[in-house]
């Protein structure tokens, strides 16, 4: 009981499981007591539960996982909001060059984006207009302005960027659009940070999930690009049929290995395996083992067929006439 | 009134006229919700309005415009929980009011929202009202209803240039106290989820300030039993 209740104060919602499995496994020996089903419970849990008949630890499980959940959402909320505000003042100093940051900046700006997702960083674009500053956060000017009314600007592109290559690409913006943004420079910086946000909420994403953690700069991006392109090059220009020959040949299966080792590997990989399903589970995400079987407890119970061989139905005295109606026999008139 | 207006002063006539309705109903809502607040505060002329609250172009000032309130004995008593084994003397939920008017005219953040937080917990008023002219950021939303202990709400100027509740077709809410509310799940044998549901944003539920798990009383006019009182749980 004791032990219980220690695990219980880790408040691991795989502690609460392990307790709800443990009565669930012996309830007819309990209910026989006419002891409440609840060993596993804390002393307060049980002091607002042990009077009433019926309840299920599971449930409490259920329940505080939930509450736990919702909890986890909150708090991760109110983290986006505090680095929304952060975000905000950024950068540190007003000559700031957006399109070479100080590392710090850079640093700290990609750390606080982790957990937003792409409408958490729309509300940063929008707060930072507010407070008159260009939507990208690394850029220290205050954002265009419109003088005139209309709703609707037409932006030019560049010589030849029209259609076929010839005359100028015409764009119809919002204004408010528009007005986001100190430069067209920066609406691409700000939008490329946008793209590499995940649509995931984070108190969705799992451990392992590595989308929107590693956010590149636009600058950063086109200078990997860049290098990358340089190496590619380089390396194609480099590599020979006989190398690309090689590789492949090192890529063939180990010679040494006998059938019987192959059907070995193949035995492990059975599905049946507890621990190894655990850890599939782990990866899924399931990571609750008392909703490992479902919410509820499904028992299947087929119906034993009763009936013998079917026999064809036999011409009684009276159904010439069309017999009777659920054993009313209409008369003749 | 003279007949050559510039065009400025017929704008700031306007505005005048706008600002003016919202504050009384403003007022009227302050003096539903149970504050103490004067007939004469409530039934403000629009001139005696116009000299109080202009500046000297003849625009409305909205730094003027600040409103504080104190709950009367009637709404304390509708505010107090019942008295229970743990909290044997409960103290009434409701403390003094304090409403104030953004003076921006466009993008209301963060900042004018924390400075406004500020304040309500700088002065310890229980409740704080924003009035705004143009909508408020989503994160300003989200910074106005998380003071811990106090309640921020916010409205826009537009929202209040009419009084919803002195419309025809919206019945009379009437808040029960905590007494009310045992009698009535008592009487019909109810537990309070087993009541109709009105959400804490329901225009009428945020005009009366209702709070999650309180009980409102609709009354309506009904053709055939004359009165027909209905009972909504606020979720």
């Amino acid at each position: 009981m004791s032990l219980d209740r220690h695990i219980l104060k880790t408040s691991l919602p795989s502690a609460h499981a392990a307790s709800a499995s443990l009565t669930r496994s012996k309830p007819v020996t309990t209910r026989g007591g006419g002891a409440p089903p609840n060993a596993g419970m804390s002393q307060q849990e049980k002091g607002s539960l042990s009077n009433r008949p019926g309840t299920d630890p599971r449930h409490m499980a259920i329940a505080l996982h939930h509450a736990r959940q919702i909890q986890a959402q909150k708090d991760a909320e109110a983290l986006i909001l505090d680095r929304i505000l952060d975000l905000v003042q950024f950068p540190a100093s007003s000559s700031a060059d957006p399109s070479s940051p100080s590392p710090e900046d850079a640093r700290a700006f990609k750390s606080a984006l982790i957990p937003f997702q792409p409408a958490d960083y729309d509300n940063l674009i929008l707060e930072r207009n507010i407070e008159g500053l260009c939507g990208y956060t690394l850029c220290p000017h205050e954002h265009r302005k419109e003088d005139s009314r209309g709703a609707f600007r037409i932006t030019w592109g560049s010589k030849g960027s029209g259609p076929g290559g010839r005359g100028r690409e015409m764009n119809i913006v919002p204004r408010e659009k528009l007005e986001m943004w100190c430069s067209d420079a920066c609406a691409e910086r700000a939008m490329f940070i946008r793209v590499q946000l995940a649509e995931q909420p984070v108190w969705e994403r799992r451990a392992g999930d590595t989308r929107g953690t590693h956010i590149l700069l636009l600058e950063e991006e086109r200078a990997r690009s860049q290098q990358q392109g340089k190496g590619k090059g380089k390396k194609r220009s480099t590599t020979t049929v006989n190398e690309v020959a090689g590789q492949l040949g090192d890529l063939h299966v180990h010679e040494g290995q006998s059938p019987s080792d192959v059907f070995d590997h193949m035995a492990n990989l059975s599905v049946r395996d507890d621990a190894r399903s655990q850890e599939l589970a782990l990866e899924r995400g399931d990571v609750h083992p008392a909703l490992y079987t479902g919410r509820v407890d499904i028992n299947v119970q087929e119906n034993s067929h009763t009936a013998g061989p079917v026999t064809a139905p036999q011409m009684r005295p009276g159904d010439e006439k069309g017999g009777s109606i659920e054993g009313y026999v209409p008369r003749d008139h | 009134m003279d007949e050559d207006y510039s065009s400025g002063s017929v704008d700031a006539d306007r505005e005048m006229t706008r600002l003016w309705r919202t504050w009384r109903t403003v007022f009227e809502m302050l003096l539903d919700r149970g504050y103490e607040v004067t007939e004469e505060e409530v039934q403000i002329p629009l001139a005696v309005f116009k000299t109080k609250y202009s500046d000297p172009l003849g625009y409305p000032d909205r730094n003027k415009m600040k409103v504080s309130a104190r709950p009367t004995e009637a709404m304390q008593m509708k505010y107090t929980p019942l008295p229970s084994k743990s909290n044997p003397t409960p103290q009434p939920d409701c403390g003094t009011i304090y409403v104030e008017f953004c003076p921006d005219s466009t993008g209301v953040g963060t900042k004018q929202v924390r400075a406004f937080n500020h304040f309500v917990d700088e002065n310890n008023f229980h409740t704080g009202v924003f009035i705004t002219q143009t909508p408020i950021s989503p994160s300003a939303v989200r910074l106005l209803s998380g003071v811990p202990g106090r309640i921020c709400e916010h409205f826009q100027e537009q929202d209040l240039l009419v009084n919803i509740t002195r419309h025809e077709l919206v019945p009379k809410h009437v808040l029960l106290s905590p007494d009310e509310k045992g009698r009535l799940l008592e009487r019909y044998r109810l537990k309070e989820s087993q009541l109709p549901r009105i959400q804490v944003s329901d225009p009428v539920a945020r005009y009366l300030g209702l709070r999650r798990g309180q009980v409102v009383k609709i009354i309506r006019k009904s053709e055939t039993a004359g009165r027909y009182a209905s009972y909504r749980w606020v979720i």
